[in-house]
């Protein structure tokens, strides 16, 4: 009849589009939040009347939950807009509560990444529109989800952290401190936040490329910016301020050439024997002032008074340390055969390390005579010699054949692979409330996503990831259909010395 | 849902051709449009997705489960339950591609035409208006029931209040405001097809975006032979094995097998076997190691019983 196609026809449009009517959309506001539980499974199929109702019980939960669609209130609902040239999402109405851990801000504007966005869709936070349309989630999979953004299964890792309550956030290669700066302990300073926040508009995608590569680009773009900033930023001028202008370019200057060829000659000759480097550590100097140092080794007209210590000696520790029985025992042993190097009269006679050498090299010849010549002058020779050693250690690196390698060497030859990258930094749920976007800290760990249908991690691939990573241990998520499971691997060493 | 859950009683032949109906709609199949008999795959890079419940549904009346791996709507934040799009195993999808029950829609361009789109976006957000209209006046009357109940509560009770609420009823009509921020909107989970772009669909596997190799084929003789006769397949990679066997659903029965499929002149180091054995006697589940004798490379061989060879490992003790 023609009434009920027409009458039928959006209703079934409607169905199959899966859309829901206004009286639909209205009770939806009443709806269960909780989620049945799972009964017990059988073993065996008997084909009986109860297994059959049970198993259609469990079909239709399974379709009740699978169908319900995301209702939400307009006004609870942030809307942003899609733009596929830049990757991103734009906020177009004030974030909520996810912008404490997600989203960043850039030329005034909130922005969202594309695996943030559509997370926040799944759950129902965010309407994305695409040329004034709005987005379905199906289709956020098909346009957010790429090899240039994230790929599904980081997607899937994404989601599966995030709904656990971890802070997930895209691995960026430059914000790993190299070995240096670690060593120098640098704080983070708001140098590394201006560093960092352009970082994250750079860093288009969680797979890292070849840190040879990008690094010295990197680096010197951010120098260009770092030098605007430093005209701007005032906190970082303090020092400079005090210092009139002709200063400030001999500073940059030295910057923006940095020829060899003119480094030695502008080196200074220091004579470091007129030069007093005071022993502040030690508790007999007594060292209560520093004097003012002499002007010509100080750059330009900077001017440093007298320096009080007592405040800063208070602070150096140096109380006695206490051992416990054990730790003693352990160092009494350790300086048993312990010569301090100084009571050997032979070695006070060396005037220079030539003299020093040569004795090393007497002594050595000495104690060779003492060897038996059946075991020495043939092709094998022993690997030690009685009295050599003075403890297990010594012993065992003397006759070990097969030497033991640590963790870091030889990364610096490795070349990056195309197949072994890290994606996510992970920060602990318990961490949000203090979560700072702009200063996240060290993360607890670093995401590595593959699947079982990929090789397992080599030696290589793990020697480069965690080198890579610093020192933050990094773990491997593997996605099989859906399934994630996290694996990790840990450093042992054998030990080498009994007590 | 048809009562025939395990899908055992229907002949191997046949489910494949029919087209399924969904009991829950009222509209017959005859006018539905073409597009709707095949079960639409969409892919998320060499990943098969399913998006509608319906053509979930009629996936698992044909013995293909696949796994949930978004956000269940009900509860988006947890990870127990999870909920669309549906992620199908490479061998799921070119099964239902084999027996011509599904069809891929490739990479979605962007409507070019300017005027269908713009229409789009007007009927779109007349949809939004009538939806707003339509909800006040049930908000209205949502109130005005609440307030009928609470008067007649009242009106057994003291009376004094009951007028109050009488007043409020009567200047509901005027006095009474539904914001447009208070209306209810939906996050729609499968393409709505607002803009009504033609889309391109594939029917045939070699289009799609799955790597074809040998390795594939080998697991896909060996799905396809297990699910013909009847045994329901999901993946099992965290047993070690290629595929997790039920016999039945799996929503209510344990696997028994741990499937590996391993080509006819494959070399399989005996440390492997002794491993994946262990392993499967560890989990109470029998190790099936499966080798397709031989297969095509299109798959229009038929299915012919006793073209995968099966072998079954067990621990037994030597008396």
């Amino acid at each position: 009849m023609a009434d009920r196609e027409t009458a039928t026809d959006p209703l079934k449009h409607r169905v199959y589009e899966e859309l829901l009517s206004p009286s639909e959309l209205f009770e939806a506001r009443s709806r269960s939040h909780k989620i049945p539980v799972r009964g017990q499974k059988d073993f065996l199929p008997s084909g009986s009347e109860q297994q059959t109702t049970r198993l259609q019980q469990s079909l239709d939960e399974h379709w009740t939950l699978l169908t319900e669609e995301r209702v939400e209130r307009l006004g609870n609902l942030v809307k942003a807009v899609w733009i596929p040239d830049e990757r991103l999402v734009e906020l177009q109405s004030p974030a909520g509560k996810f912008w404490q851990t997600m989203g960043f801000s850039e030329r005034g504007k909130q922005y969202l990444l594309p695996e943030e966005a559509l997370y926040l869709m799944e759950c129902g936070n965010v309407q994305v529109f695409y040329r004034d349309l709005p987005l379905s989630i199906q289709e956020g999979y098909e346009r957010f989800l790429s090899r240039e953004t994230v790929t599904l299964h980081q997607y899937q890792v994404f989601g599966h952290l995030k709904r656990l309550g971890y802070v997930v956030n895209r691995f960026d290669s430059s914000s790993v401190p190299s070995t240096y700066e670690r060593q120098l302990n640098l704080p983070a300073s708001s140098w590394d936040k201006q560093r960092k926040q352009l970082k994250r508009k750079r860093s288009g995608s969680p797979v890292s490329s070849d840190k040879q590569n990008t690094a010295p680009e990197e680096k010197m773009t951010t120098e260009d910016q770092s030098e605007e900033l430093v005209k701007t930023d005032p906190r970082l001028e303090e020092p400079m301020q005090s210092t009139d202008a002709s200063d400030r370019t001999w500073w940059m200057e030295a910057d923006v050439q940095p020829s060899p060829a003119q480094a030695p000659s502008a080196a200074p000759r220091w004579d470091f024997s007129s030069i007093s480097f005071p022993d502040l550590g030690s508790r007999r100097s007594g060292c209560v002032s520093l004097a003012s140092p002499d002007p010509s080794l100080l750059p330009g007209a900077l001017e440093v008074g007298g320096c009080d210590l007592s405040l800063w000696l208070s602070r150096v520790n140096v109380k006695q340390e206490k051992l416990s029985r054990r730790d003693r025992e352990r160092q009494r042993d350790r300086d048993r055969y312990h010569r301090d190097i100084n009571s050997d009269r032979e070695v006070r006679h060396c005037r220079n390390w030539a003299e020093y050498l040569q004795l090393l090299e007497d002594r050595r010849r000495r104690r060779q005579k003492d060897r038996p010549v059946h075991l020495w002058e043939q092709e094998v020779t022993p690997l030690t010699q009685p009295g050599q050693c003075t403890s297990h250690r010594e012993l065992l690196d003397q006759i070990s054949i097969i030497k033991s390698s640590s963790w870091s060497e030889g990364v610096s030859s490795l070349s990056s692979s195309d197949q072994w990258k890290i994606s996510f930094d992970i920060y602990q749920p318990d961490t949000v409330a203090e979560f700072k976007k702009s200063h996240p800290g060290k993360p607890y760990t670093r995401m590595c996503v593959c699947s079982f249908d990929g090789p397992v991690p080599d030696l290589n691939a793990m020697k480069l990831l965690s080198f890579q990573s610093g020192d933050v241990p990094v773990t491997f998520a593997v996605v099989d259909h859906g399934d994630i499971s996290f694996y990790c691997f840990k450093d042992f060493k054998l030990p080498t010395d009994a007590y | 849902m048809d009562g025939d859950p395990a899908g055992m009683n229907a002949s191997p032949q046949s489910s494949s051709m029919e087209v399924k109906e969904d009991m829950n709609t009222q509209t017959e199949s005859e006018h539905q449009p073409s597009k709707d008999a095949l079960i639409d795959i969409s892919f998320c890079g060499a990943t098969p997705l399913v998006w509608k419940v319906s053509d979930m549904k009629r996936c698992r009346s044909a013995g293909v489960i696949g796994a949930l791996v978004g956000s269940l709507a009900r509860q988006p934040r947890q990870n127990v339950r999870l909920g669309r799009p549906l992620e199908l195993l490479q061998e799921e999808a070119l099964l239902l591609e084999d027996t011509s029950t599904a069809a891929a829609s490739l990479q979605t361009q962007d409507c070019g035409d300017e005027e269908t789109h713009a229409e789009a976006v007007r009927r779109y957000e007349a949809g939004l208006e009538s939806s707003y209209k339509e909800q006040c006046a049930l908000a209205l009357e949502d109130k005005k029931t609440v307030l009928r109940r609470i008067m007649n509560e009242k009106e057994n009770g003291t009376d004094d209040c009951g007028s109050a609420i009488r007043d409020r009823l009567n200047a509901l009509d005027q006095a009474f405001r539904f914001p447009l921020p208070a209306m209810a909107v939906q996050l729609c989970t499968a393409r709505a097809g607002f803009s009504h772009c033609p889309e391109e669909r594939s029917f045939h596997s070699t289009d799609w975006p799955m790597p074809r190799d040998e390795r594939l084929n080998t697991r896909f003789c060996v799905y396809r032979d297990l699910r013909n006769k009847g045994f329901y397949l999901t993946s099992a990679g965290k047993f070690g094995g290629d595929f997790l066997v039920y016999p039945g659903d799996p929503l209510r029965f344990h696997a028994h097998f741990i499937a590996l499929c391993i080509s006819m002149d494959e070399e399989l180091p005996l440390c492997d076997i002794l491993a994946i054995a262990r392993l499967g006697s560890n989990v109470k589940k029998t190790v099936l190691l499966c080798s397709p004798k031989k297969c095509g490379e299109t798959g229009n061989d038929e299915s012919v019983e006793g073209d995968v060879v099966y072998s079954s490992l067990q621990w037994s003790s030597m008396v």
